[in-house]
């Protein structure tokens, strides 16, 4: 019994290893966040030094910064919502209507998601500089509800799939209208899935890089764009900037696969593979 | 929300209604689906309701509910798809300022002969048989380790730990390795002095530019393959594995029979989303080396965009982006077939 607890512990040992192995390139950016530029800089690499929050302190007085931290809020969470309203009404006229073509619009749904970014960027560059749409709020968030809809009707479909349509039929007997059955029956035993849609979706167009570095502007510039700006500063990178942004920068996905993390499966797959780990 | 008397009228109501078996709900059901439906007094409350019973009864209240889709759909994809299109058949580019002139298959036939285009599709090729390939090994071979860890203290704290690479955008994580690769005062850099007395050039010499990308591409996506594996793993069935031990089967039979025909739809499924997403990789690449030195991690992306937004050759990129959409569809098909067939098997 006792030998058997010790190779449990061995054993939870080396499990802790292999997440942190995995974890410290974020945590040496973090730690070049709480360094001195000299610290950073120094050669031989320094281990040990004394940490600052200088560095963060200085983030909060360049005024980038908080544009950037405001419109990737701003930006993100409308275009889930925008996403989210709309994909859930789509994911419930395919579940319960089937319209001829669903298989085909539920195919080529998907393909717009697998298709590289780079090769959509340079159509939609011509189009927003034609219609004058880069740069402006509404342009990069109307963009970004159309990167979540895919992702978030292929996730709501199957959700709505699993709700029986007996509660449908149930309220519509009852003397619910189609509006009634749609939000006040099957919504609620759908919120997994809005939950997963909102949360990963929120994480991609937080983390999307290409689109805003192209159709957006310096009204319109989210953290990652500036992160990369930043990194390709001419005459020598502001290592303290870049670092101090990227862990401010990293912070919201973290913290939502912490709390979300029972989602991180169907969320990683378009919905595909349901499961928890 | 006056739920229980309303529920419970309905629930009559629908008990004695019903005819079939497919009516009858059970009275948690019934109340569920009940949930907020009042009578409805008054003559504006009738005529909206009419109204509902009238939008209900339509039979373009399904095209209601996609339109929307649609819309989004007609605007952000359609239109650009067709520009696209149109484009590649012409010789455009916003340097010149000449207006576009029309040059049929030019482009393609252009494409067809171009070393470089060859070239970016063979590192690509490289970079994903080289990049899934590891990321399968290893995520497979992290899924068992980990697949005894339910009583693993923090298990939670560990998963977001190992878990936490594939959720940040490949433009912060190339900035977190740009860091590290650094030639002068990266870490990389000075474990290599300790440990083989060399310092590299991780990302500017030639020899190591895409090891050194590759191997943060196995960082970011070795946690994603893991995560699938334990998926899979979890779609086995207990009992089965039970039998399997009464029956002392040795752990490779155990694997080859019990396991692996319950988990291989999901491994599928994670291997070729992997694929999908490393023959899209970009950004990742473009932020660590900008497709240098020379172009020795220059990947199919990498090329689009730099042909397009830094050569500003439109015309000619919008041919080799019509290629890559044609490869990227291809792909999304098998995709979808796999996931067909593990439905169907599910079912059966």
């Amino acid at each position: 019994m006792r030998q058997r607890s010790w190779r449990q512990t061995i054993y939870h040992l080396i499990l802790w290893m292999v997440a942190i192995i995995f974890f410290l390139p974020i945590i040496w950016i973090v730690m070049a966040a709480l360094k001195t530029k000299s610290d950073l800089l120094a050669v031989p690499v320094k281990y040990v030094f004394s940490p600052t929050l200088a560095n963060f302190a200085d983030l909060a007085t360049r005024h980038d910064f908080f544009s950037s931290l405001r419109n990737s809020f701003l930006i993100s969470a409308s275009a889930v919502i925008v996403a989210i309203v709309v994909s859930f009404l789509a994911a419930y006229c395919f579940s319960r209507f089937k319209p001829r073509m669903t298989d085909f619009l539920m195919f080529i749904l998907l393909s717009i998601r697998m298709v590289p970014a780079a090769a959509v960027v340079v159509p939609i560059f011509l189009m927003y500089t034609a219609l004058g749409w880069k740069d402006t709020f509404w342009g990069v968030m109307l963009f970004y509800a159309m990167f979540s809809i895919p992702f978030s009707v292929w996730i709501l479909k199957g959700f709505v799939d699993g709700v029986s349509p007996r509660y449908d039929e149930t309220g519509l007997v009852n003397g619910g209208s189609r509006m009634h059955v749609m939000f006040r029956v099957v919504l609620p035993q759908v919120r997994p899935g809005l939950i997963a849609a909102f949360i990963f979706n929120l994480i991609f167009v937080w983390n999307e890089f290409l689109f805003n570095f192209i159709i957006g502007g310096k009204r319109t510039t989210m953290i990652p764009v500036s992160l990369v700006t930043g990194s390709l500063a001419q005459g020598g990178v502001d290592w303290t900037f870049v670092a101090s942004l990227a862990s401010v920068y990293l912070v919201p996905p973290v913290l939502a696969i912490y709390f979300f993390q029972k989602y991180l499966l169907v969320g990683m797959t378009f919905g595909t593979v349901r499961g928890e780990v | 929300m006056p739920v229980g008397r309303d529920a419970l009228s309905a629930y009559r109501l629908n008990f004695f209604r019903s005819e079939g078996p497919a009516m009858r709900l059970n009275p948690a059901e019934a109340e569920i689906a009940a949930a907020g439906v009042k009578p409805q007094p008054g003559v504006g409350r009738r005529l909206r309701a009419l109204r509902m019973r009238w939008i209900d009864n339509s039979r373009f209240f399904p095209l209601m509910l996609i339109l929307p889709v649609l819309i989004f759909f007609f605007v952000w994809n359609i239109i650009p798809l067709f520009w696209m299109l149109g484009m590649s058949f012409y010789n455009y580019s916003l340097v010149t300022g000449s207006p576009p002139r029309f040059i049929g298959f030019g482009n393609f036939l252009d494409l067809y002969a171009s070393i470089s285009v060859w070239l970016s599709l063979s590192k690509t090729f490289v970079f994903v048989v080289g990049a899934v390939g590891i990321e399968t090994l290893l995520g497979i071979l992290l899924g068992f380790l980990f697949w005894g860890s339910t009583t693993l203290p923090g298990r939670r704290l560990a998963l977001t730990l190992l878990f936490s690479p594939m959720i940040l955008t490949p433009a912060a994580t190339g900035t977190f390795f740009r860091l590290i690769y650094e030639p002068t005062f990266g870490v990389a850099n000075d474990l290599t002095t300790r440990l083989f007395g060399a310092r590299i050039d991780f990302l500017g010499d030639k020899a190591w530019a895409l090891l050194s990308v590759l191997l943060v591409d196995i960082w970011m996506w070795t946690p994603f393959m893991m995560l699938i594996t334990l998926a899979a793993l979890g779609s086995v069935p207990k009992a089965e594995l039970e039998a399997a031990e009464v029956d002392g089967l040795p752990w490779t039979k155990r694997i080859r029979y019990v396991v692996l025909p319950h988990a291989k739809f999901i491994l599928m499924l994670g291997v070729l989303l992997r694929t999908i997403d490393s023959f899209k990789v970009m950004d990742l690449i473009y932020q660590l080396t900008r497709g240098g030195p020379g172009n020795t991690t220059e990947v199919i992306g990498v090329t689009l965009f730099r042909k397009a937004f830094e050569g500003f050759t439109m015309g000619w990129s919008a041919a080799l982006a019509v290629i890559t959409l044609l490869i990227a569809i291809a792909f999304t098909s098998i995709y979808l077939y796999i996931l067909n067939l593990s439905r169907q098997r599910r079912e059966a």
